[in-house]
């Protein structure tokens, strides 16, 4: 078995420990929250009724539903039980529909707006990042200082910004929501249209703030590479520029790729504020509504995805910088040894 | 036959505040087919510069201004850019780089490197065809012929140093410039590195080199004519024994004998450094450059410009009768 193999499986080991470390904590964190979840739902659903046995009984039948009168223990070996069924619970607040199905309800708006908005503005913001490096002078000039501004702000500062730009000011785009109000999700050109107008200021929003990070560490990375001594010596061969180019961005990409996979971990929370913002229906939006009712189970659901998917991400990006960057490769070799 | 003429080369550094440093200040000499020309001086001469300079190669910062550099009858300052880069470089005449330890691409295996460098000067070899000679050419310079599987962290400082050298005379060039090829090395594998650049020369595979170093004593063993740098300019130039033996100028004279021939099992240790510091090649120097540093100074060193000039059969740039010298000295 090569070191290289062996470094990957003790990896995996760790992962998996984290793994139920998090399931843990997604378990725990969201019932330290003040207050109890049925009373929430009592006050809904109690609304107008005065008879205090019956309100009694139903708040007990809730507890057992839910059972929350059990031990806390008790509650967990029933929540890891369910997990590893690929079962996440009846959610409190919209009972009494599934955890999973308004996770998987949620989750393709989530990732049809996260996944195309990332890969844009790392595509775009390292591509700018190259050119002021390279290009220097006014590009230069221009670049590095918008970058700076956009990476600067908060990022929500943006979701708001365009928000009231584009849809409050000049009335383009719609202000909130998945698609328009009262559309049925359907196969259709006034449905695919609406969801794509629905879809550009979240959109936008992430894109900036995507294009402003990575612009700067690109262009960084990108300066020092084009210093190394490597460069000048095989412009001292006479290798052509265009080939040296592509040396220098090859390995000032590298870090950058980090960036990306990082920010595709984080692709279901990463924009939980900018989908509250446009209410967008993609599990940013779901995991707040769930916080705000107690929702246990839903909340622990939505952050055990979260957590899943950043340990997955930082698994393969592990995996990726050791096969593309020889000095990474050498490095997790020789942790072994 | 004459190889390398170089006539009054003049080269400066354009620093982002548009300052001018002129690093190499009308330095001219000539060297024969078969010749190791050795040139020393103190860091910050202008060794580096000068050998940068030789290759053609002007990128920002560093600018040309006038002179010629002319190979085997050709002026290369007078090629243009892509010319030059497909038919000189490497070709012609090739480096070492100072830091040659740094000067590979990490994330590139050595053969990958070789074959770039093949593409561009003789593209109708095949990849094979190159990996073969490269192969052939590492084996003939006693180097493991693995390295060129290697990617560079794989090699050790030593091993890289070597690895640079073979690829840099891959093409096996006219001239080799070697800039200080030893200097961050442990003292047996800077044997190792000396031998393997005589053994250049002794295989023909490079018809002459000029080697830059700080540390004077290297050169005795390897050098047959000597230039000495200061400021930016030659201020001595002879055959290795006479600049090691028998130094002319004064700056020269303080070089060597700030460093001690060793004795048998005794380490060589500098008893004195030259005190000042050179000028800054910023400013616009008259008069002798050394003539702030120097034991002699006559009123008429401080001013005008001295040329470097034969007296006596020996070429220095000073102006002090040698008598003189060699009594103060005494
Ligand atoms: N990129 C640069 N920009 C501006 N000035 C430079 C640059 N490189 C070198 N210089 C200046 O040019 C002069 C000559 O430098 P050079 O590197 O040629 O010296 P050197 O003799 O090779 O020194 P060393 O023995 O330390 O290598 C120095 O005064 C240095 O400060
Ligand atoms: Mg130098």
């Amino acid at each position: 078995m090569s070191n290289y193999f062996k470094y990957f499986l003790r990896k995996f080991v760790w992962y998996l420990f984290t793994l139920v470390i998090a399931i843990g904590l997604n378990f725990i964190l969201p019932r330290l929250i003040e207050g109890n979840p049925v009373d929430y739902i009592m006050a809904k659903v109690t609304k107008g009724m005065t008879d205090a046995n019956s309100i009694k009984s139903m708040y007990e039948n809730y507890m057992a539903e839910f059972k929350l009168n059990l031990p806390l223990w008790k509650q967990f070996m029933h929540y890891v039980a369910g997990v590893f069924q690929g079962d996440l619970g009846t959610s409190f607040g919209q009972y009494p529909r599934k955890v999973t199905e308004i996770i998987g309800h949620a989750l393709p708006w989530t990732i049809a707006l996260q996944l195309p908005a990332i890969v844009t503005g790392w595509v775009i913001g390292n591509v700018l990042g190259a050119i002021a490096a390279y290009k220097k002078g006014i590009y230069d000039k221009l670049i590095f200082p918008l970058t700076l501004f956009i990476s600067s702000i908060p990022f929500f500062v943006f979701s708001i910004l365009l928000l009231y730009g584009f849809s409050i000011v000049f009335e383009i785009f719609p202000s909130s929501g998945s698609y328009g109000y009262g559309m049925d999700i359907e196969f259709s050109l006034p449905f695919i249209v609406s969801a794509i107008k629905h879809h550009t200021l979240p959109f936008l929003s992430i894109v900036l703030v995507m294009i402003g990070g990575q612009g700067i560490g690109m262009r960084e990375m990108s300066i020092y590479e084009l210093n190394a001594d490597y460069v000048k010596y095989s412009k001292l061969m006479g290798i052509r520029d265009s080939k040296i180019i592509k040396y220098v961005f090859r390995n000032a990409m590298l870090p950058q790729i980090t960036g990306l996979i990082l920010s595709l971990g984080t692709v279901i929370a990463g924009g939980l504020i900018t989908e509250i913002v446009f209410s967008y229906q993609g599990l940013g939006t779901v995991m707040f509504n769930a916080i705000k009712g107690r929702d246990y189970p839903l909340i622990s659901g939505c952050t055990l995805i979260v957590s899943v998917t950043i340990l997955i991400s930082s698994f393969l990006l592990d995996v990726i910088y050791g096969l593309v960057d020889p000095r990474i490769k050498a490095a997790q070799t020789e942790e072994l040894s | 036959m004459k190889l390398l003429s170089v006539q009054e080369l003049k080269t400066y550094y354009k620093t982002r505040f548009k300052e001018k440093i002129v690093a190499v200040d009308g330095v001219s000499f000539d060297l024969e087919e078969g010749e190791v020309l050795g040139i020393a001086g103190e860091s910050g001469c202008g060794k580096s510069t000068l050998a940068l300079s030789l290759i053609g190669l002007f990128a920002m910062p560093l600018c040309y201004d006038s002179g010629s550099i002319i190979i085997n009858g050709q002026d290369i300052t007078q090629l243009d850019k892509e010319t030059r880069r497909v038919n000189v470089l490497g070709k012609k005449i090739a480096y070492i780089p100072q830091a040659a330890m740094n000067a590979l691409n990490p994330t590139c295996r050595i053969k990958n490197f070789i074959f770039d460098i093949m593409k561009e000067h003789h593209p109708q070899m095949s990849k094979e065809e190159v990996y073969h000679l490269a192969k052939e050419r590492f084996k003939d310079l006693n180097l493991d012929e693995r390295v060129l599987e290697a990617y560079p962290n794989e090699l050790s400082g030593g091993m890289k140093q070597r690895t640079v050298i073979a690829i840099s005379t891959i093409m096996n060039p006219d001239i080799l410039v070697a800039d200080e090829p030893t200097s961050a090395l442990d003292v047996s594998t800077q044997k190792v590195v000396m031998r393997m650049l005589k053994s250049l020369m002794k295989k023909k595979i490079v018809k002459s080199m000029i080697f830059i170093t700080h540390e004077l004593p290297l050169l005795y063993h390897i050098a047959d004519k000597i230039m000495v740098m200061y400021a930016g300019q030659g201020v001595e130039f002879g055959t290795s024994e006479e600049v090691i033996f028998k130094p002319l100028h004064p700056y020269a004279v303080e070089l060597m004998t700030s460093i001690v021939v060793p004795e048998v099992g005794q380490k060589a240790q500098k008893l004195s450094s030259i005190p000042g510091a050179p000028p800054n090649l910023k400013y616009k120097i008259d008069g002798c450059r050394f003539a702030p540093r120097c034991k002699y100074v006559e009123e008429r060193c401080k001013t005008g410009f001295i040329d470097i000039k034969y007296n006596e059969e020996r070429m220095y740039r000073c102006l002090l009768n040698r008598k003189v010298v060699d009594e103060v000295g005494a």
